[in-house]
């Protein structure tokens, strides 16, 4: 059982869960999030790791369901079931690296900007993130980057220098991914894509968040969530 | 292990009645990084066909009211890759080993079963209740008759002791099993999930490619344990009981009302380690009564 200590809104329907008592995990992870002593809602929903810090681990949140909802009222020393990490995480290269997020897209990123520093303090980390309606997380992303870019409406993709010689990581809505996988296939560029697909289980079991891909069938919560773009994007 | 819950079921003896039910567990691979799986009293695999399959496209799974609705499709590496792959690790955990299988055709099913007479399992537990998939079995175990005569043909090559999974949405689940104990079953197991159907309302669509969906979890267990209660009364084999159990409670309400095991299958999903709570809560509940076995208070309702 994980303990809220802090439960901070941040705008766009998104809310920054602090937990204790989650097992540390590494950015691109997940954790399954259930509502304690209920059957209703049944299953716990994949969140990916926002953040980790010793002993506690930051949720970001978008309020679009029952579950979410129901944490977005929930004060600090309220408990939540949570399973996991799960998945596979980003992997960690030796490179300049360009993150780019759309939506609650942008969560697993923060995560990886502050470990991929932490282990390669030289090299240059660009994040673009892109937003419906409102810019959320601005700063905490600013202090963990050498240049961060943020859009309201339109596609992030556009704005993104390919040309440079970098990793490419994304997370968010299926035709951005789609678009970040083309063109970094073009210049010859590695990028990685993080999938959100439907689950029940984070475990790898139910085969509910099956994913095609160039190799065959993959199970987005156990294979991935991170895939290579061009696994996914095949086509 | 206690031996108040030490399970004889089809001449396969099993440290306690619990089996993870087929389709929620994998091969057993994914859980046994989770907790200590040896504490099962069985694992019955993810279900099979002949040649294998990759699967339904679209949504998968969605859930309902305490329940989940699923349109996976028998993805499964087929029987082959089963019995090389997966069936070596399931036997090394050091519980009772199920397979299970499915069939699009009486021809693969013979052709399933006469395979598995080289692995080694304990029980062949065969699906003829999968909603999912056209030919996914369901059509075999909607009628008695057509129930009879694949469970006959199945019998008659299997070396295996042979467990019927039947399907709620029989038109009458009663006659089902009567139709599969008289073709030689030697146990029968229910229920598999109820078919369902979802809707994208803003989408104005199915949420499923396949329209219809199984059902299971919580929300179906009152439905299931009637059903059991049912068969349980009107065949002299035994009965494993599934459906939607979460809670001991739930455990204990199947034996009473006449399953002899029960499976284990949603829960898991929502909290891995719920079988073993289960077992746990089984083992206090025959301390508390007085019980010698568990296997007193089956059929007492």
């Amino acid at each position: 059982m994980a303990v809220i200590l802090e439960n901070q809104e941040v705008g766009a329907q998104c809310h920054l869960v602090t937990l204790r008592g989650v097992t540390a995990g590494h950015a691109g992870q997940f954790v399954m999030v259930r509502i304690p002593g209920t059957l209703d809602p049944l299953l716990g929903r994949p969140i990916t790791l926002f953040d980790v810090e010793g002993d506690v681990t930051r949720l970001l949140m978008r309020s679009v369901g029952r579950v979410t909802a129901m944490i977005k009222e929930m004060q600090a020393l309220r408990e939540l079931e949570v399973e996991g990490p799960y998945g596979n995480g980003f992997p960690l290269l030796d490179s300049d690296i360009t993150l780019i997020g759309g939506g609650i897209g942008i969560a697993p990123l923060y995560l990886l900007a502050k470990e991929h520093r932490a282990l390669y303090p030289h090299r240059r980390i660009r994040i673009y993130l892109g937003f419906k309606e409102a810019v959320i997380l601005e700063k905490p992303y600013a202090a963990v980057a050498d240049e961060v870019r943020v859009k309201i409406g339109g596609a992030i993709t556009d704005d993104i220098d390919y040309s440079v010689d970098d990793i490419f990581y994304a997370c968010g809505p299926t035709n951005m991914m789609r678009v970040i996988a083309q063109c970094a296939k073009e210049r010859e560029r590695k990028a990685f894509v993080s999938l959100e697909n439907r689950m029940a289980c984070g475990a790898g079991a139910c085969l509910g968040c099956t994913q095609k891909t160039a190799s065959g069938n993959k199970r987005a919560c156990k294979d991935g969530p991170v895939f290579p773009a061009e696994e996914v994007f095949y086509e | 292990m206690s031996s108040a819950l030490t399970t004889t079921l089809l001449g396969v003896t099993m440290n306690n009645p619990v089996i993870a039910a087929s389709g929620t567990f994998g091969f057993g691979h994914e859980y046994a990084e989770r907790f200590d799986i040896s504490r099962l009293g069985g694992i019955s695999g993810k279900g099979l066909t002949l040649h294998g399959s990759s699967g339904n496209d679209g949504m998968r799974v969605w859930e309902t009211p305490a329940g989940l609705m699923n349109s996976i499709g028998l993805e499964n590496p087929g029987v082959r890759r089963f019995i090389k792959e997966e069936c070596p690790y399931m036997r090394a955990a050091g519980c009772a080993v199920l397979a299970n299988l499915g069939g699009h055709s009486e021809a693969d099913y013979i052709a399933g079963a006469e395979l598995l007479n080289e692995a080694d399992i304990d029980i062949l537990e065969l699906n003829i209740s999968c909603p999912n998939v056209k030919a996914g079995g369901m059509a075999f175990g909607v009628l008695p008759k057509s129930t009879e005569a694949i469970v006959k043909k199945v019998k008659a090559v299997t070396k295996h002791p042979l467990l019927v999974k039947l399907s709620p949405n029989a038109e009458n689940i009663v006659a089902v099993a009567q139709a599969a104990e008289g073709a030689g079953a030697d146990g029968v197991s229910l229920v598999n999930s109820f078919l369902g159907l979802a809707i994208d309302v803003a989408g104005k669509k199915a949420v499923f490619e396949n329209v219809y969906a199984g059902l299971s979890g919580p929300a179906i267990m009152p439905i299931a344990l009637r059903m059991v209660h049912q068969v349980a009364h009107a065949v002299r084999i035994p009965v494993v009981g599934l459906g939607g159990i979460a809670t001991v409670n739930d455990a204990l309400s199947f034996f009473m009302a006449g399953a002899s095991a029960i499976q284990v299958g949603t829960i898991t999903f929502a909290q891995p380690d719920a079988m073993l709570t289960i077992i746990d809560g089984l083992e206090r509940y025959c301390l508390e009564q007085g019980l010698l076995n568990i296997a007193e208070i089956i059929g007492i309702v």
